[in-house]
């Protein structure tokens, strides 16, 4: 038996009733409401065709679950959570295109979304989504990097692209520049030559470009993977907050 | 006032005016939180996808049609005989003539209405196998789903049943229930009267919230691009 992700948590009814609550809108109301159950979003779904066509897989089914979960009013217990969690994590990838094969145009996804916002609000979302969360809330970027460490190693990568190209910059907080770069923090963390690649291109091209010192550069948004929209929300705020600062004519988003 | 004669009126109104508020209270109840907790939609709003994806959706214009062809096009039909016939029987419309709102508009010959009345009953039956039959349908299916394709389809059949008294199936079921004989109308009636009033309160108010649904979805898909 798989062990679950997610740290033990105390399951408090009433916040769950109030998170599902919360979350309700009246899109999801009313396409809880006319899913006429009549399954030709099955066959479009990758996990249903790739499990045998195992029909635990049909997106409507997962998508009932959130009507399930309205209607117990937070009478839930931890195998159930567990259950969702399975589902909302492991066996749904978003993709929206059941979303496209509905004759409704139920958005199944956003239902999955919701399920796994609801779960994350209640301390459930994958532990991996959850560090990263953390280190967003606490530095901006998913990897925790320090204001000192991101600009140590831009410089670090500037010096060993002179040696190759003399001349070659990687401008920092330039103001008006026409393009505002971001990244992945996975780069800076363990791929810091892909800045230098990039840099490369911008040298050889001549493009006026630059990288904010401040939060702002880590583009990735894992938040709104695990329905953490307020996290998420943030992010793409310092992200604006960066380019209006230098006063960049673009944001180039990389992921 | 006898049972009959209740039926026969008030009822009636009752029906109608259920379907029609209940349904109109549907949207109200949407507009009404939507302008609350959807305010996405309508500061994406686009008339050009709307019209769009509704268009798109309510011909056979659609991804269905390839990936589901036969599931599609028999849903197709569905749709169009259980509209049609009702609105366009000419025994309804003399009814309406006779009513004091003496209305009157075009109808279909009745050997249209009896060969669509048989497919609606027959795509009927197709939809209860095929319930039954397809595991991943019958997964998502619930008991409501049965009951509500049977209350769809009892006011078509006993429509058939009533327009053919010399028929096998009528005299076949007058003999084993005489009362159905007695109130053969009123039944037929009842039947109807409950599809409508069921509408605003079960998935049948897709009838209206089809357009709802489209709409939202098409402007979102319409904006990023995607296939709407």
């Amino acid at each position: 038996m798989a062990e679950p992700q997610y740290p033990e948590i105390a399951i408090n009814p009433e916040a769950v009733r109030q998170a599902v609550n919360d979350r309700m809108n009246a899109r999801l109301k009313m396409w809880m409401r006319i899913c006429a159950h009549c399954g030709l979003c099955a066959d479009t779904c990758h996990f249903y065709l790739a499990k045998n066509k195992d029909p635990k897989m049909v997106p409507a089914y997962k998508a009932q679950k959130l009507k399930e979960l309205v209607k117990k009013k937070g009478r839930v217990d931890e195998k159930y959570l567990q259950s969702l969690y399975d589902i909302a994590f492991g066996e749904c990838t978003v993709c929206r295109r059941c979303t496209m094969y509905c004759p409704f145009g139920i958005d199944t996804a956003l239902i999955i979304n919701t399920i796994r916002s609801i779960l994350t609000s209640q301390g459930m979302a994958p532990k991996g989504l959850q560090d990263a969360i953390n280190n967003y809330q606490e530095t901006g970027n998913q990897m925790a990097i320090s204001q000192e460490d991101w600009i140590e190693t831009l410089k670090w990568m500037e010096e060993e692209l002179q040696e190759e190209l003399p001349g070659a910059q990687i401008p920092i907080d330039k103001k008006g520049a026409n393009i505002m770069y971001t990244v992945n923090a996975r780069e800076p963390k363990f791929y810091p030559q892909d800045i230098q690649l990039a840099a490369k291109i911008f040298h050889v091209v001549g493009e006026d470009w630059t990288l904010p010192s401040k939060m702002g550069w880590d583009v990735t948004n894992l938040a709104m993977f695990a329905g953490d929209f307020k996290t998420a929300g943030y992010l793409v705020g310092l992200i604006k907050e960066a380019a209006e600062a230098l006063q960049v004519k673009r944001v180039v988003l990389t992921e | 006032m006898t049972f009959i004669h209740f039926v026969e009126g008030p009822l009636v109104w009752i029906a109608f005016l259920t379907f029609l508020f209940g349904s109109a209270l549907r949207l109200l109840l949407f507009f009404a939180l939507s302008s609350k907790k959807d305010k996405s939609i309508y500061r994406y709003f686009s008339f050009k996808w709307m019209m769009f994806s509704i268009i798109r959706w309510l011909f056979p214009f659609n991804l269905d049609l390839k990936k589901n062809p036969i599931f599609s096009t028999l849903g197709y039909i569905f749709h169009i005989c259980i509209l049609t016939v009702p609105l366009f029987y000419s025994a309804h419309i003399t009814l309406w003539e006779e009513s004091r709102l003496k209305w009157k508009w075009w109808t279909m010959p009745d050997h249209w209405a009896d060969s669509m009345t048989l497919i609606v009953l027959a795509v009927t039956l197709f939809f209860i196998i095929r319930r039954i039959v397809l595991p991943s349908v019958r997964i998502i299916t619930t008991t409501t789903d049965f009951f509500l394709l049977v209350i769809c389809a009892l006011p078509f059949l006993t429509g058939y049943l009533n327009a053919h008294p010399d028929g096998g199936a009528y005299q076949w079921l007058t003999s084993v229930f005489p009362i159905y004989g007695r109130y053969n109308t009123i039944i037929h009636i009842m039947s109807g009267a409950l599809m409508l009033i069921l509408i605003p309160f079960t998935k049948l108010s897709h009838w209206i919230l089809f357009f709802v649904s489209r709409s939202v979805t098409g402007m979102e898909f319409g904006k990023r691009g995607y296939t709407v």
